[in-house]
């Protein structure tokens, strides 16, 4: 932590003849040339791949038991949408997501705080959520589908432990690198403990929190997907499961790539939101 | 706002009194006595300025006027009543960045004042108040980010200035400011004290910065650190900007520089080279 970090020598501030005070210029990130072609290029190179596998599994080179052509696979899609039983495994899987992240949120953040209040607890718990962190967790989903039933407790209960870990280390991380002069401004305004937490802790906090609940939702996202996949009695994960096992390459596929629109949906949503709370940070 | 002019105050009840006040840390290493036996008041209307070496405790003596720190001995009491925690008439400006980065200017003005529970409308009108005096108008919807160096220090000095403290306590405000910044700024400042004059105390390093703001200047000594003397700023207010140049400033600076160089000497060593 850097003490005293107003920098002076590299803050120019002109003044005008009046003793004006004009602000150095505001230079936001802006989409530049060399950002567009980044993007052209990845495009690019996405449609290649496309066009790759078209050819390669129209030609019999990669062989239609792994992989359809990827016209046939949006050709399934369109077919699967529109119908009830899409609808209702989309609904169960995003509910799923959406429950265990919240638990894992509402459950990590104040785990954070306590770990950052208390560093007796930090000190003692930080091991067991660190392997928390590094097992595979999902190996509890037999033990837990035998005393929970075939429904979504069990994995919302795994994805959610998985969420949980990188939102409640990053919270203690980012409070811990709150400048030590905001808990000082606090405290000279004789701010009450609730005050303290509202209108400087959380907000201060905020940014830094930010990538670890974007990463709590990736987890949550995987964690609920592969559950599914493995055991479940609906859900997209599931029915991607199904069709693999039930050697229906094109259906198989077909669900795969819901998954993947759905990981790039909402890794867009949250780098938006992420940029929109960063940019007060600047 | 009160425009008396400055009559020295004798009335003990009225001031900002150091009573005996020392100030021992405990570390690993064993007790360190920071402050001891200091022994002062600042009168009404005042403004008084700390200098002296490194590490003397001057922010020491400045949280516990702000009820920050308890001292070990003695104690601090501001208008008869002993400081036992942050009152609701002092206010404080550090030297570091302490600026809210989320909130607009406009915002982190009103902070002191939103939490003391000022209605939203009345705080804001004190807020532009202030960004109006220190300047800052066009920047009122702005956030710290925007800002350079100088202006965030305003915004510190506006939002302790809009909490209309009986007592300013300022440690350093300016010590991360490069030199002309610092000497307009200080400028500033006292344009808008002339109006306010409320109990400063400003802790300091530049002796020059000291003189041309003050009315008394307390040099301390090096640890453990007392009062060593009080030089009288005898300058007239308000003091135009070729204050520096009169006879009496320079006179004022070198007596200063004289007191502050021996104590440099005790913490740094004799003979240490000193700029």
């Amino acid at each position: 932590m850097v003490a005293g970090q107003s920098g002076s020598g590299e803050d120019p501030w002109t003044r005008g003849a009046a003793g004006v005070t004009v602000a150095k210029t505001l230079t936001r990130s802006q989409p530049d040339p060399l950002r567009r072609r980044a993007a052209a290029v990845r495009w690019a190179i996405l449609v290649g791949l496309v066009v790759v596998l078209e050819a390669a599994t129209r030609t019999g080179l990669v062989d239609r038991t792994l992989m359809v052509p990827p016209s046939e696979i949006l050709a399934r899609l369109i077919s699967i949408v529109p119908t009830g039983q899409f609808g209702a495994d989309a609904v169960r899987t995003i509910t799923t997501i959406l429950v265990a992240f919240a638990v894992g949120l509402v459950l990590g953040i104040p785990l954070g705080v306590v770990l950052w209040r208390i560093p007796a607890a930090g000190r003692i718990l930080e091991p067991f959520i660190v392997t928390g962190y590094a097992m595979p967790t999902l190996l509890f989903y037999p033990v837990l589908l035998a005393v929970m039933g075939l429904n979504a407790g069990p994995i919302i209960l795994i994805a959610a432990s998985m969420s949980l870990v990188p939102i409640a280390l990053t919270t203690m991380v980012a409070l811990n690198s709150i400048k030590p002069i905001l808990h000082k401004l606090a405290n000279s305004v004789n701010a009450s403990p609730s005050q303290y937490y509202v209108k400087v802790l959380l907000p201060a906090a905020t940014p830094l929190v930010f990538p670890g609940v974007k990463l709590g939702f990736i987890y949550a996202v995987i964690g609920t997907v592969a559950m599914e996949f493995i055991l479940a009695a609906q859900g997209i994960g599931f029915r991607a499961g199904f069709y693999y096992r039930e050697l229906n390459t094109a259906d198989m596929w077909a669900y795969i790539a819901v998954v993947v629109v759905l990981s790039v949906l909402v890794n867009s949503i949250l780098t938006w939101l992420e940029k929109r709370i960063r940019r007060d940070m600047l | 706002m009160n425009q008396m002019p400055t009559m020295p105050s004798t009335k003990q009840e009225h001031d900002v009194v150091f009573e005996n006040i020392g100030m021992t840390f405990q570390t690993a290493a064993g007790a360190t006595q920071a402050v001891a036996n200091v022994t002062g008041s600042i009168p009404e209307h005042k403004f008084v300025s700390i200098i002296g070496p490194s590490g003397c405790g001057k922010s020491t003596l400045l949280d516990m006027v702000g009820g920050l720190l308890k001292p070990t001995q003695g104690s601090v009491s501001i208008d008869g009543e002993a400081v036992t925690a942050p009152r609701r008439d002092t206010a404080m400006v550090f030297q570091e960045d302490s600026t809210l980065h989320w909130r607009s200017v406009l915002d982190n003005v009103a902070f002191g004042l939103e939490v003391k529970g000022v209605p939203k409308d009345e705080r804001h009108e004190r807020a532009r108040k202030m960004i109006e005096l220190v300047g800052l108008r066009q920047f009122e919807d702005h956030r710290p980010g925007q800002l350079s160096g100088g202006m965030k220090q305003r915004v510190a000095i506006a939002r302790a200035m809009a909490m209309e403290p009986r007592v300013l306590l300022m440690d350093e405000p300016f010590g991360a400011l490069d030199q002309q910044t610092r000497q307009f700024i200080g400028r500033e400042l006292l344009r808008i004290w002339e109006k306010t004059r409320n109990r400063v105390l400003f802790i300091t390093h530049d002796i020059q910065e000291a003189v041309y703001l003050s009315d008394e200047v307390w040099v301390m000594s090096a640890r453990p650190s007392v009062v060593k003397e009080v030089v009288k700023i005898d300058l007239p207010r308000p003091r135009p900007e070729g204050t520096h140049a009169l006879p009496r400033f320079r006179e004022l600076e070198d007596h200063l520089w004289s007191l502050v160089k021996v104590e440099a000497e005790k913490t740094l060593g004799p003979g240490a080279q000193l700029a």
